[in-house]
Formats: structure tokens, C-alpha cells, sequence
């Protein structure tokens, strides 16, 4: 892997500089200490990046959402006329995500693919380019070294930034990335081998600060080996309120429902996020709900995850992230799934 | 990159009611080229819609070899549903497809088949039995078995006579509740065992209609020699998107709308009991 | 794409959420669309959660039927036209009404979804501009009951203390309240706490709601018998001596009125009041009394009574009794249930009170109001209440009402007599979002701007005064509450509503409101303040009731038990409760209108017992026909033992089986709320 070096102090100007060519993300702190990811608004950019925090704990929500927006239409129709509304491909460039983020998009632009393709997804999501700042402080519910989607990844990304002090070291992990980094060549320097092993005790030290630490592996095989016991749904089917939140903020998470709305003769249909844990997500015209039963619908949730998209993809649907423990209502998280199936 | 999600208008031509909450619709698509070329497997399905209404995936059950329209045989349940029953011909409505696997022709080939359905589970199946008719000397036997609640509530009560007349083919017919004139079978499907030779030597089985009896008469199929990968089943799920994007027809790792809706018994089974592959 | 943070329409949770928003190049700038909902991860309420609906939020505002221009009534339908015609029409209809028939034929209703800025300007129309009192809202119908009692017996009307307190509670009571249907985020709380932290948990409900299978006890009364188990506790407490002998001496006063009335409601004497076992009322009381952090958790169950003053005085006593008031994680804890009800309350949109619960029969408080408003002889008479206004519009007396952001006809008991009521006004005038049940009645519409659409505060049940922000600009001709009082105030010839912006609203509320005096826009980022906050370094107020009470000592004022107005009879033999569940809001008009809201409960229900079922031979699903001497609906059954024999339950959202056809509309005597949780109605299969 081919190494620079970029200055923090470097930073913003390359944000402002890039915005010009891509559609640019970052994360920005708002109120309260809330970090989201934000799309640089040309004309007000500097101002907006005084509030670059790339030191953030988690955004709430996960970047999906700048390539797979909570609401959407699908298109408009006036007097039965369709009009699509499908975004114009612009290139995008996500600055400052995670690794476990980073795994969740490629997963997702993965199913996106698969079989036949959805233009709406694609059409935002095919030109970006990916920028991990590695996490230096995960939190407590984070468990990617065991999910092995972080703090760092060794491919997947285009560029990943290593936090060394005052300065980062920059992974160039595609031709996209070399591009990009030659493109703003001003902004980089050359990385030397003290910044390359300062960076090697970085993500050592990232990855030993992981706390929660779960036999992954052990739990994935009894999924799959469908060893887990029904009672561990049914306590979970009981205590949980369904918000929907922990779907909402998966990662990996891409169900979506479909609307209509009219008015006289002009209206749209639209797709918004969708979740599995509700009853109305199988429940078909004549009443008849394959999923009826509490307990069912949240194995279904589960074994999603640590099963099905196993055997469709070769990688769990989980990244490790903690945001469905830390979204959760009522403190249920996947975590204490994995953690009590692999010690069963 | 096509767009999946956009539907293409058609054209009511004419419509004929089966029973008292069932039309089969004739539709052409508005748009001449696209009516010519549409082409799809038998035993495929499309997403019909009404704009401000929503979207339904309704089985094709004319045959592909029917070209230039297509039929869609369409129960009034939901809300979609029961408007597009209030249509005329003339009225537009809005198709995108085809979408599904289909029934496979190749796999079949040479051997007797027998198609077993309930109620509104004969319309998908018609597509297939069509098409076998297109080609009979491809094919041994024909056996079809079929019930309904009441014999007004029978599909195709016209087809299911002409079919009948076709060479090295049974029709048997059942229902629940006969009305005076029924002189046929009276029980659920599965009583039709008892009025033909059901033993399966070198047979295939296309079977469609309510859970419940899907259940039933796959557990008659085995006990009558039919083998697991002999045994075709369509499933139907709650769909929106039909290309496997919008997660609502997954069972297990599968999509219904993608990866079926024509399972076979030995796929089925290894689905763990409570994803209801089988009721 | 842009982004705020603002505070949940729904409950008074006042969860913080952002709302993301899109213009599109082919939609105008006047047609900008929410395309995301999702929680603040730092608000101290939501802390990165959210229920169903706050993650829904953003689908109701794009709905297409949006009300987008002002309508007026024209040949059975309604006509477009334009503001200035509009305006014109609602303020000389307004004076010519007054001049003709005197202020006291005018009702207004202000709106407990609408901000405090523009309660505060409802109430200030009809005030100062119309000179009458005759202005109310709904917490008429949800916790007036709260408002009195707690008045009278702590001197402040609110919820004592606050949503994060739950975290560290011991125990809860928690009594007519479906919490985790209708205050998920605190039900969230409840759950935690009992299951992660071994609080307990004491629930009192007719009905099985999901909570019960959490309790460490469950008691199931007969409706409308809570002032008997209530003493009964008190009783128990008295009788064993857990009560706080020093709390008691130095903190209230008439302790021993309550001794002397409680005396009678021994367990024995009880359990044939209420059903409830003896024993489980004496463990109850034991439980709660020796529980060092109690929390008393309740909301409609025990305010919507004829008795609902006596139900909220006699918890206030129970609390008071073991010393559970004044301390963190205690208190008397009223679930508010819109997002600003309680702000609705506190700014004055009341008959009896301006802002901060000043009398308007008060004369140092008028000459106050009288000062700022510049206008002379503000109303001194308390004015009329919800269900007063819409019985003398039948009476022929009333002849003219201005309602914002309400839906009577669905919300209000014993709709027939709502509907009765509108028709025979001469004139009706409706600020609304969507085309409602009520706005159907109107003869002048006024489109109004969403909370997606304004600045502006709501005040959340612990008090919370939070911010809500602007994400778009309003749909169509769409205008923020605010600005369309503040016009109808200047064409009636008022001088003193000329706002530019809602936070110069608020600088004048905190001049007069004692408990907002410290709030300005500036302090209240990012996540708000709770009153009391009287002064601009005030921090603001968790728990109430510190060191003595509001109104110094607490007074005991206890209470008999009476039976509900209307109970079962031969030919009226089931009673009816009404209620709410989670998937939907209160009239319906937002979360109907929110797909996957409107997919999991799309239509109305009732449920009833199975043995009831059985022996009425209704199934599951099956189509029946409720009456009462109200009305009668037709709706589909759930065959549930969440509800007791002889009971049934029917949520009130939905306006095709609408509950209110058959409720009861005798009030509580000085609260004047309604009895929704108890009238008599038979049912049968169709």
C-alpha cells in the first residue's frame, strides 16, 4: 500500500478544494455535540467546516443515507404522465467515515447490484470515493474487531486516514484514491517511516481499545447451524417496543416500502426505510401474516444478519457498530445476541 | 441502466368475471412496440398498478404463446385490488415486468404432469397448462386436479371443459359446497385421490392455491411416489418491489419474487419450519 | 439538503429528532419536501432513540391534500381564495358578531400541537383584541383534572419531576397509563429500570396493558373506582405507621382530615369497590411506602373521571403521605400528552388563567397583562371551557368560534352534539393542516404551516421549554399560526401583535410569566430549559417542590369515593373505556396519513374479552355495532383478555368507528373534563 502524509491543518483546504469536483460529505458537529454527515453547501463551505469534527464518536445515522435517503420518490406522474426522479449521477466523495461505515456501504452497494439493479441506489452511490478516518476512541457498544469491519480496514476503501498526532497518514488503497491524491497533490506530503510506524502504534492502539469483545465466529456458525434457541427470540420479541430504530440505523439494512400519493390527477410514488420487526411488513392483502408471532418476526432480524446474508455473501450483515444497542429503547442490541448464542 | 421501477400503461381490452370477486383481465400495453415484444416464461408474474392506488404482483396466466396481450386473473382483496375491479374496458393501468422464474419446461420434458390447484391458485397454473397444450407431444400424461369452495367460484369454467377434450388429459373437479346442478367430486382436492391413478412413476407436479392446501396435498404427492425435486410449488409473499430489493417476500436467504415464485419441495424443505415455507 | 433539530410533533416525550430536508429543482422553493426523521443522539430525552412514529415523522408533511391556500365555505364545497379575502372575512366576521351579540357569543380554541408562541398569541386575541375570557384547548379534555388538583394541593399544576429521573427510580406506580403505547421513550425508561436495575413496579389498570407483564403487582380495578384504592393505600400506609411522620409536620397540612376520611377504606372494605384483592392493596401500599425513590406515574386513566380532580387530589396525598415529593426521582409524575400541551397551559390559552397561571380575576395581574398589551379592561370573569363553549353553541348562545389546530369532532365526547354544536354557529373559522372532521364545518379554512414549517417552542411534559426550527418554508400559501393571529389581530385594529420573528414572542412571555422569565431563544439551544426559570442566569428547574412546595405548605385534601356518571345497566350492560395506542396519533390526521403507521393498524377495533365474545358469538375480525345513548358505530372485534369481562376498549383515532360517538360528556365539576373512560353501551354481532 503506497503511504502520504496530509496535515490536519491541511485539511479544511482540501474539503473547500474538493467540493468544487465532488459533492462532498463531511462530518459536522451541531447542536448539543451531535456529529452528522453533511453535505458541503458551496457557498457557505467555510463557515461549515468550522464544525468539521472528524474525531466524532458515531453519526446517528449511518452514511447510507446520502446514497439511500430515508425518502425518496421513485417518480411523478400528471395526468397519467410518468416523470422519473431519478438523481443525475454526480461523483461523491464521503470524507471522514469509519471502517465499519465503509464495510456497511460496500455491503449494501453489493445487494444494491445483485440480480437487478436499482438506478435510484446506483446512480448516486457508483461514482464516490471513500475516505476513512480510522477511529481512535471506540465506544462501548463498538465490537468491529470481532465483526473484523474495523477500526481499520486493510482494503474496501480508497483512501484511509490514520490519526498520528498532527497529521495523518494517508493509505491509498485504489487507483481512485492515487488519483484523487495526485489530483490534490498540494494538500499531501510525503509520509516517512517514523509516520508510517507511528501509524502502525495507532491502530494498535485503536484496536486494543476495542472493549467489547465476542466470539463472532462461533456465533455465526451456530446461526447458520440453526442452533439458536427460540427463547432467546421470544425475550427479545417481548421487551422490544418496535421503533424500528435499530434497522433504521444498520448499516447493511435496505428494506424499503412503496407509496403512493395523489392528488386530483398529480402525485408521485415514493420509497421510504422500511423495517422487518413490524407486522405489516408480511402481512398480505387478506390478513394472512406468515409472520404473525412476535418471536418470528424478530428471528427474522437476527438471522438476517448473522445467517442469511452469510449465505448469500460470504460476510455477515453485522459490522460491529453498537448503533442498534445505542438506539434502542429499551437496550437490546446484537451484541447480547452474539455474545449469548457463541456461549451457549 | 433500465429503470425497474417504472410501470408501462396498458389498455383494458375486455374483462370476464370467474366468480363473484374474481376477474381475468385483457390487457394490451398502450405502447405498440413494447405489446409486441413483451415476452415471459409461464408461470411468471407482473407488477400491476394503479397510479394513487399502490402496486400488486399478479400472476400472468395467458400463455406466452398468446401474443400481443396479456391476461391477468386478479381477486378483489385490498384496496388496489377492489379498484381495479371497478374499471371498464378502455381504462389504463399500469404493468412492469415480467418478474419471477418460471416453470421449468426442460426438466419436464417426457414426463406425465399433474397440476393440482385451489381456488385462485388455477390461474397461474393456466399459463403453464397453455403452454404444455402448445407442445403436448412433448409431454406424457396430463392429469389436472382442481377444487374451489362453490362451483361458480371455479376458474376457466370454459377452459377446464376444452382441456378435458385434449388428448391423454383428465380434468377432475371438486367442491366444498355443491349447489344442485354439481354432479362432480364434492371435498377438498385432496379427495380427488381416490378418483384417479395418482401413482407417480415418472411424474411432475405443479401445485398452487392457499397454504393450507399446498400442506396437504404435498404430503399426499409423497405418500403417492412423487419425488422431492418433482414437486413444484408457487409461493406467494406480500411484494412491493418484485426484483428482490425490498426485502418484504424474503423467506430464509431467498426472495420469493426473485428466486421463485416456483419452488421446488426439495428447496422448500430445507427452509427451518418457521419461515412457513409450507404453512 | 438541509438539516435541523428540532422537537417531535407527536407526544409530550418532546423527544429531539432532526428533520432533513430536500428542495428539489422541480419543485418551487415554496414546496420544499422532509425527506428524513431521525433522533438527536445528545438530547437528554431521546439519547439517539426514537418511537415509530418520531422516525416517521417527515412523511405527513409532503402529503399532497395539505391544505396550501385559504378556503371559504361556497355551495356545499369549498372555494379557493385569497389570503386578504380570507383575513378580511374572519376579522369583520369576528367584531360583527361581537357588536351584535357582546364578546361573551365568542369562543376561541387554541391548540396544545401549536407552539407556545402562538398559544400565547391566541389567548392574547381573544383578550386583549376581543375582550373575553372564553379561550381553551384541549387539555380540557386530558389533564384539566391534573391542573386543578395539583394546584390545590402542591400550588403547581405540572409534572414534578423529570423524564431522566426515571433512570434511577426505585419504584413506580404507574396507574391509567398505557405508557408504553402512549409515552414510549418513558415506558422505555419504566422497562429498563425494572429490568435491568430490579426497580419495582406497581401497575393499576382495568385493562392488561403491556407494562402489567413487568409488575411486580398488578391490580386490576373496576373503571372509575381509583379515589377507593387510593385511600385504601392511604389507609394501609396510616394504619401500619409507613408514613414520614417529620415529612409531614414540617412539609403540609390537614393530615389529619385525611386520616379521618381514609379511615373507612380498609382492604375489605375496598375490594368490593374496586374488585381489587385485599392483599394485593396491602402490598401495594407496603411497597410503595417503603420504596425510597416512588415514583407516581399517571396520565388519562385517572383524569378523564367525573372525578378526575378527586383521583389526581388523591394520589397527590398518597405522595405526600411517604414523603415522595421534593426529591429526585420521586413525585407525582402527569404524563402530558401532546407535544405542547403543557405549554399550552403554561402561556394561558385557559378561561380561568393568563401565562404562568396568573388569575385573570386577579387585579394586580390584569393591570400587568393590561400594561404590556396596552389596552384597557382585560375580561375579569373566568371565561368559558371546551365542553361549556360547545354547549352553549347548541343553546343558540355562542355564535361564533375560532379553533387552531383542533379536531373536535373526533376528539371531543359524544361527537353527534359536537356536530349539532358547529352547525348552529353563525360563523366558524379553522387554522388546520389537512382537511379535517371539524375543518369540514368551517366556513372560513386558514391553511397553517406544520412544526416543520416554523420557529417556535414547545414545552415537553417535565417542563421542557425546547426549541423547534424551521426546515422548510411553508407549503403552498401556507402560514405559520403565528403570523395569521398576529394579521387578524392588526385588521381588528390591534396595534401590539407586530412580531417579526417568534422569539420576539417569547421575550415577551418571559416579561410576564414568572416561570418563563429567563427563557429567551438564545439560552435554549441546544436542548431547552425547564421552568421554573425566572431569571436570565436561572438554569432552569429538574424537580419541583425542593425544600416546601409551590405554594409553601401541601395540603392534604382527600377525598370520598363516587361511582362514574354512567355505569352498566340492562339494556346499556358493557362499559366502554376509550384510549390511544402507539401506532397511531390521537384524531388520526398525521399518522394515518404516514404509510407505515396507517399499514400496521389501518382501520378501527374494539376489543373484547373472549368469554364476552363467545357468548355474544363474535369472532375475531368479525364486523359489530357499539351503541350507547349517544350513538352507535360499527367496527371489527380483537378478542383480547387485555381487556375484563363486561369491559370493552375502543381506541379513539379513527374517524370511521369513531369512539367519541358514544362517550359520555358529563364533566368533572370544577375541571370540567369528560368521562371517556367509563360510559354504558351494549354490543352486538352484525
Amino acid at each position: 500500500m503506497k503511504e502520504r502524509l496530509l496535515k490536519k491543518d491541511n485539511v479544511k483546504a482540501l474539503c473547500v478544494s474538493a467540493s468544487d469536483q465532488w459533492e462532498t460529505y463531511v462530518p459536522l458537529e451541531g447542536f448539543g455535540g451531535d456529529v452528522q454527515f453533511t453535505k458541503l453547501d458551496n457557498e457557505k463551505r467555510e463557515l461549515s467546516l468550522d464544525k468539521l469534527n472528524l474525531n466524532y464518536e458515531i453519526l446517528t445515522v449511518p452514511p447510507k443515507v446520502t446514497v439511500f435517503p430515508q425518502l425518496e420518490s421513485l417518480f411523478r406522474f400528471q395526468d397519467e404522465k410518468i416523470s422519473e426522479t431519478v438523481k443525475p449521477k454526480a461523483p461523491i466523495l464521503l470524507f471522514g467515515l469509519r471502517a465499519c461505515d465503509v464495510k456497511g456501504i460496500l455491503f449494501t452497494d453489493d445487494f444494491f447490484k445483485r440480480n437487478f439493479e436499482d438506478i435510484y441506489y446506483l446512480n448516486r452511490s457508483m461514482n464516490k470515493l471513500l475516505v476513512i478516518v480510522g477511529c481512535k476512541h471506540p465506544l462501548e457498544n463498538c465490537f468491529c474487531t470481532s465483526t473484523k469491519t474495523g477500526p481499520f480496514l486493510e482494503s474496501g476503501f480508497d483512501l484511509q486516514l490514520v490519526d498520528i498526532g498532527n497529521k495523518c497518514l494517508v493509505e491509498i488503497g485504489s487507483e481512485k484514491g492515487q488519483e484523487f491524491v495526485s489530483s490534490y497533490g498540494k494538500f499531501f506530503d510525503e509520509a516517512s517511516k517514523d509516520d508510517v510506524e507511528c501509524s502502525k502504534i495507532a491502530k494498535r492502539d485503536a484496536e486494543e481499545a476495542v472493549r467489547l469483545r465476542l466470539d463472532f465466529e462461533e456465533a455465526i456458525k451456530k446461526f447458520c447451524d440453526d442452533k439458536v434457541p427460540r427463547e432467546i427470540y421470544e425475550r427479545i420479541a417481548e421487551r422490544c417496543i418496535y421503533c424500528g430504530g435499530c434497522l433504521y440505523v444498520c448499516p447493511t439494512c435496505t428494506c424499503f416500502n412503496v407509496f403512493d400519493d395523489i392528488k386530483a390527477s398529480s402525485g408521485g410514488r415514493y420509497r421510504n426505510w422500511d423495517a422487518c420487526v413490524f407486522a405489516g411488513y408480511t402481512r398480505e392483502a387478506s390478513g394472512h401474516n406468515p409472520r404473525f408471532e412476535k418471536w418470528l418476526r424478530t428471528s427474522r432480524r437476527y438471522e438476517h444478519k448473522l445467517k442469511y446474508d452469510y449465505l448469500t455473501t460470504g460476510t455477515s450483515g453485522c459490522v460491529g457498530c453498537g448503533r442498534c444497542l445505542s438506539s434502542c429503547p429499551v437496550n437490546i442490541g446484537i451484541s447480547q445476541v452474539i455474545e449469548e448464542v457463541s456461549k451457549r | 441502466m433500465k429503470n425497474e421501477y417504472v410501470p408501462h400503461p396498458a389498455i383494458i381490452e375486455s374483462f370476464q368475471s370467474e366468480s363473484f370477486d374474481t376477474k381475468t383481465f385483457k390487457v394490451v400495453f398502450e405502447d405498440k412496440a413494447l405489446a409486441d415484444s413483451f415476452d415471459y416464461k409461464p408461470g411468471q408474474f407482473v407488477q400491476v398498478s394503479l397510479l394513487g392506488v399502490g402496486e400488486a404482483p399478479i400472476s400472468i396466466t395467458s400463455s406466452p404463446s398468446q401474443k400481443g396481450f396479456l391476461e391477468l386473473t386478479i381477486r378483489a382483496v385490498g384496496k388496489l385490488t377492489r379498484t381495479i375491479h371497478e374499471l371498464e374496458p378502455a381504462d389504463k393501468i399500469y404493468i412492469r415486468g415480467p418478474y419471477g422464474n418460471s416453470f421449468p419446461f426442460e426438466e419436464v420434458a417426457g414426463k406425465d404432469l399433474y397440476f393440482i390447484a385451489g381456488g385462485i391458485g388455477l390461474p397461474p397454473l393456466r399459463s403453464v397448462i397453455t403452454s404444455v397444450f402448445d407442445r403436448r407431444g412433448d409431454f406424457g400424461k396430463i392429469k389436472i386436479l382442481y377444487g374451489a369452495k362453490t362451483p361458480y367460484e371455479l376458474c376457466f369454467k370454459e377452459e377446464l371443459q376444452s382441456w378435458k377434450r385434449m388428448a391423454d388429459t383428465e380434468v377432475l373437479l371438486t367442491v366444498d359446497e355443491p349447489d344442485e346442478g354439481w354432479k362432480g367430486n364434492v371435498g377438498v382436492v385432496t379427495t380427488l385421490w381416490d378418483k384417479t391413478d395418482m401413482a407417480a412413476s415418472c411424474g411432475a407436479a405443479f401445485v398452487c392455491g392457499p397454504p393450507v392446501m399446498i400442506r396437504f396435498v404435498i404430503e399426499k404427492l409423497l405418500n403417492s411416489g412423487f419425488e422431492d425435486e418433482n414437486i413444484y410449488i408457487t409461493l406467494e409473499r406480500y411484494m412491493k418491489c418484485g426484483i428482490g430489493k425490498c426485502g418484504h417476500c424474503n423467506i430464509g436467504e431467498k426472495f420469493v419474487c426473485t428466486d421463485g415464485p416456483v419452488f421446488t419441495y426439495s428447496q422448500l424443505k430445507k427452509f427451518p419450519d418457521k419461515e412457513r415455507a409450507i404453512a | 439538503m438541509a438539516r435541523v433539530l428540532t422537537t417531535c410533533i407527536y407526544c409530550g416525550c418532546g423527544c429531539g429528532l432532526y428533520l432533513e430536508s430536500e428542495t428539489c429543482p422541480e419543485r418551487s422553493r415554496r414546496d420544499g419536501m422532509i425527506v428524513g426523521s431521525y433522533p438527536s443522539r445528545n438530547h437528554p430525552v431521546s439519547k439517539g432513540a426514537l418511537c415509530v412514529k418520531g422516525w416517521n415523522a417527515y412523511e405527513f408533511i409532503n402529503k399532497l391534500d395539505r391544505l396550501k391556500a385559504p378556503l371559504i365555505k361556497s355551495n356545499g364545497g369549498f372555494e379557493e381564495v385569497s389570503w386578504d379575502i380570507a383575513l378580511e372575512m374572519v376579522s369583520r366576521r369576528l367584531l360583527k358578531i361581537k357588536e351584535k351579540y357582546g364578546e361573551e357569543a365568542l369562543g376561541f380554541l387554541s391548540s396544545a400541537k401549536a407552539t407556545n408562541e402562538e398559544n400565547f398569541l391566541m389567548m392574547k386575541l381573544a383578550r386583549a383584541v376581543f375582550k373575553t375570557n372564553n379561550v381553551d384547548h384541549c387539555a380540557r379534555l386530558c389533564h384539566a383534572s391534573t391542573v386543578v388538583g395539583l394546584a390545590a394541593t402542591f400550588g403547581s399544576g405540572a409534572m414534578t419531576n423529570s423524564i431522566n429521573e426515571f433512570e434511577d427510580a426505585d419504584l413506580f406506580l404507574v396507574t391509567g397509563s398505557d405508557t408504553t403505547e402512549q409515552h414510549p421513550l418513558i415506558g422505555s425508561r419504566i422497562i429498563n429500570a425494572v429490568n435491568d436495575r430490579g426497580a419495582g413496579l406497581i401497575v393499576v389498570d382495568p385493562r392488561k396493558i403491556e407494562l402489567a407483564k413487568y409488575a411486580t403487582i398488578y391490580m386490576a380495578q373496576d373503571n372509575g373506582t381509583d379515589v377507593a384504592w387510593i385511600n385504601a393505600m392511604c389507609n394501609v400506609i396510616i394504619k401500619e405507621g409507613l408514613y414520614d411522620k417529620k415529612y409531614i409536620e414540617q412539609r403540609t397540612e390537614n393530615f389529619e382530615e385525611l386520616k379521618r376520611t381514609v379511615e373507612q377504606y380498609t382492604p375489605e372494605y375496598t375490594e368490593k369497590i374496586t374488585k381489587i384483592p385485599r392483599d394485593l392493596l396491602v402490598r401495594a401500599a407496603r411497597l410503595y411506602a417503603e420504596s425510597k425513590k416512588a415514583m407516581i406515574v399517571y396520565s388519562m386513566g385517572i383524569t378523564q373521571h367525573t372525578t378526575g380532580v378527586d383521583n389526581v387530589k388523591s394520589l397527590a396525598n398518597l405522595a405526600m403521605l411517604t414523603a415522595h415529593v421534593g426529591f429526585a426521582s420521586t413525585g407525582v409524575n402527569p404524563l402530558r400528552g401532546q407535544n405542547n400541551v403543557q405549554g399550552a397551559c403554561d402561556l394561558g390559552a385557559l378561561p380561568n388563567v393568563f401565562s404562568g397561571y396568573q388569575q385573570v380575576t386577579d387585579d394586580t395581574a390584569r393591570a400587568k397583562f393590561e400594561g404590556m398589551w396596552k389596552v384597557k379592561n382585560l375580561p375579569s370573569k373566568p371565561g368559558l371551557t371546551v365542553t361549556e363553549i360547545f354547549n352553549e353553541a347548541l343553546k343558540g348562545n355562542l355564535k361564533a368560534l375560532y379553533i387552531m389546530g383542533e379536531n373536535p369532532v373526533i376528539s371531543d365526547p359524544d361527537s353527534n352534539h359536537i356536530r349539532k354544536a358547529l352547525e348552529k354557529l353563525e360563523f366558524l373559522a379553522v387554522n388546520e393542516i389537512f382537511l379535517s372532521d371539524t375543518a369540514q364545518y368551517a366556513d372560513v379554512i386558514l391553511p397553517a404551516g406544520s412544526f416543520a414549517e416554523k420557529d417556535g417552542t414547545f414545552t415537553n411534559t417535565e417542563r421542557r421549554v425546547e426549541r423547534i426550527r424551521k426546515a422548510i418554508e411553508p407549503v403552498g400559501q401556507a402560514r405559520p399560526d403565528w403570523e395569521i393571529l398576529s394579521e387578524i389581530a392588526r385588521r381588528c385594529g390591534y396595534k401590539g401583535m407586530d412580531y417579526s420573528h417568534p422569539s420576539q414572542i417569547m421575550d415577551e412571555i418571559a416579561q410576564l410569566t414568572p416561570i418563563y422569565g429567563g427563557i429567551s431563544y438564545d439560552r435554549l439551544d441546544p436542548f431547552g430549559l425547564q421552568w421554573p426559570c425566572p431569571s436570565k442566569e436561572h438554569p432552569g428547574t429538574p424537580y419541583l417542590h425542593k425544600d416546601k412546595f409551590a405554594k409553601g405548605k401541601g395540603s392534604f385534601l382527600p377525598c370520598a369515593y363516587a361511582a362514574a356518571d354512567e355505569l352498566p345497566d340492562d339494556e346499556y350492560n358493557f362499559v366502554l373505556s376509550t384510549g390511544r395506542i402507539y401506532w397511531h396519533w390521537h384524531t388520526g390526521t398525521m399518522s394515518r396519513r404516514t404509510s407505515t403507521l396507517d399499514r400496521e393498524v389501518p382501520a378501527g377495533y374494539v376489543e373484547i374479552n373472549p368469554k364476552d365474545a363467545e357468548k355474544l358469538k363474535i369472532k375475531k375480525g368479525g364486523r359489530v355495532k357499539i351503541s350507547s345513548r349517544r350513538g352507535e358505530i360499527e367496527t371489527s372485534a380483537v378478542v383480547t383478555e387485555k381487556v375484563k369481562e363486561g369491559s370493552i376498549f375502543v381506541p379513539f383515532h379513527f374517524s370511521e368507528a369513531a369512539a367519541n360517538v358514544l362517550t359520555n360528556p358529563a364533566v368533572d365539576p370544577v375541571a370540567k373534563i369528560p368521562e371517556y373512560k367509563v360510559c354504558a353501551v351494549k354490543i352486538e354481532k352484525i
